[in-house]
């Protein structure tokens, strides 16, 4: 417990303090709705789902009813962007890496599912799950998380993600409790997420940033505008400079939160960005000053060669 | 120097005491002398939700920049804005929203430091129902000794279920505390609560 509330202290030790004086334009920005999913990939995960129908009760999993876990896988193939990670939980990483999944390799998604729910185990890339029997009773009975109560296979996804993957954040509080969704437990530090994505998936994978220091990259929107050419990108930000909650002046100066940019652009000194996060796309004017001060981690996937051939 | 240790801690714990009950009248008080203003914000907010759903945020302390999120189909539009310039009426007008309806709510809000209003989703037996969420900053709960300093109303569309000390539950038959936003809320009537948080999102 000491070593927690040490932990505690020097988290909050680098913490800073700013003073906000960002204010966005509005302008002309127009978000155009577009969906990046492989379509015959789609297919196939469809059709695999569609033999699965008649898929019996898990002894694995108690508090998940087959025809609600496949409602909801069915959801996230058919709608990538509305998967959710839930009310003031720490999943946004497991999020951001399951649009990954989603949108390019939705019927290995489709396939590890209904083997780690029909078997307890399944093994995705190079990590092999065999999730606690906490995490088993807990998923499926997660409760006032919005959207996320009603979708099981999400929890059951989420929670056995942060159950096999631990990073320094992680390392006082290994075991999960009710309630540690919120917590350290499911918190994944930037080392961890681009570990994550080596791990599970088959894609190139280049980051570059820390949990506590900005990357030194001195044109920011250069950069990143150059990067998403290629493939997906995600930002590791802080949080509470995107999503205020608070009027306070001090504000910890860390990162919390990850997000899948799908389009930016700059007019004059305003950045127009439209990013995925919370199950749903939004659009965001910044100043470039803003945006670098936000910006932690900047993360760049794109499928190997040999399965794009 | 003993002695001088125990008066600081006597002090220290009346302070902390009366930063605390004092919050508890606020709260009450705060809620009986703007209900009519709060009741006309929610009503006025709902009635404009159901043609665009959009929310309002204050984002700094003097309640001279507001945000407006504007929700469309594939998209929510993040807007922030002195409220004296000119370009806030241009964008609601731009998205199709009540241009005259929202700026009325937002010099209500201002009127009595609200800071945020949305409409929110929860699930009780799988089924989806929606309350509107009203944060508020009042000058009375700006004291030192707490970092809660945001009051936040609940208005649910159904009567509620209390236990006996007045927190919402669940449901009738089970004595389970409902969570909003992590939040445990106290009863108003039998549809408006409250709580006292550290955030008002």
């Amino acid at each position: 417990m000491s070593f927690r509330k040490l932990y505690h202290s020097i988290f909050f030790l680098i913490s800073g303090c700013f003073l906000e004086t960002n204010i966005v334009r509005a302008s002309d920005a127009v978000g155009i709705e577009k969906d990046t999913t492989n379509a015959a990939a789609r297919q196939q995960a469809i059709a695999f789902l569609q033999k699965t129908d008649t898929l019996s009760v898990s002894s694995f999993w108690p508090n998940i009813k087959p025809a609600t876990f496949l409602e909801n896988i069915k959801l996230n193939i058919n709608k990538p962007l509305s998967i959710y990670e839930g009310v003031s939980t720490n999943f946004c990483g497991y999020a951001a890496l399951s649009y990954i999944l989603l949108h390019d390799e939705p019927l290995l998604y489709a396939k590890f599912m209904v083997e780690l729910y029909k078997h307890g185990e399944a093994i995705m890339g190079k990590a092999s799950f065999r999730p606690s029997s906490e995490i088993k009773q807990a998923a499926g009975s997660m409760k006032f998380k919005g959207k996320l109560d009603i979708r099981p296979a999400d929890q059951m996804w989420f929670l056995s993600l942060a159950d096999h993957f631990k990073g320094y954040l992680n390392l006082f509080d290994k075991h999960y409790d009710a309630g540690d969704e919120d917590k350290l437990w499911a918190s994944v530090n930037y080392a961890k997420f681009n570990r994550m994505l080596r791990e599970l998936f088959d894609e190139k994978v280049d980051a570059i940033g820390t949990d506590l220091i900005h990357p030194a990259i001195s044109d920011l929107y250069e950069y990143i505008s150059s990067m998403m050419q290629t493939g997906t990108m995600v930002l590791y930000i802080n949080n509470t400079f995107l999503y205020k909650k608070t009027h306070s002046a001090l504000k910890l100066a860390v990162p919390t939160h990850y997000i899948i940019l799908e389009e930016i652009s700059k007019v004059d000194d305003t950045v127009t960005i439209v990013y995925w996060d919370y199950g749903g796309r939004s659009l965001r004017q910044l100043t470039p000053k803003f945006l670098k001060r936000i910006t932690y981690g900047i993360t760049h996937c794109t499928k190997k060669m040999n399965d794009v051939q | 120097m003993m002695c001088n240790r125990k008066i600081y801690q006597l002090l220290f714990t009346a302070a902390v005491f009366c930063s605390c009950s004092s919050i508890q009248k606020v709260s009450t008080k705060y809620y009986n002398e703007n209900e009519k203003m709060l009741n006309n914000i929610e009503q006025s907010f709902k009635t404009l939700y159901r043609q665009n759903p959009f929310s309002i945020e204050f984002t700094d302390r003097s309640f001279n920049f507001v945000s407006i999120e504007i929700m469309t189909d594939s998209l929510k539009y993040i807007y922030e804005f002195d409220i004296n310039e000119t370009r806030l009426k241009d964008t609601l007008l731009k998205y199709a929203l009540n241009e005259k309806g929202i700026s009325d709510i937002i010099s209500q809000m201002r009127s009595i430091h609200c800071t945020w209003i949305n409409s929110l989703d929860y699930y009780v037996d799988e089924q989806k129902n929606s309350l509107i969420f009203i944060s508020m900053r009042p000058v009375g709960l700006s004291k030192p000794f707490t970092n809660k300093k945001y009051y936040i109303l609940t208005y649910f569309s159904q009567p509620q279920y209390f236990n006996s000390e007045g927190k919402l539950l669940v449901k009738k038959h089970r004595n389970k505390i409902r969570k909003i936003n992590g939040e445990i809320f106290w009863r108003i009537n039998d549809k408006v609560c409250y709580t006292i948080a550290a955030r008002f999102r």
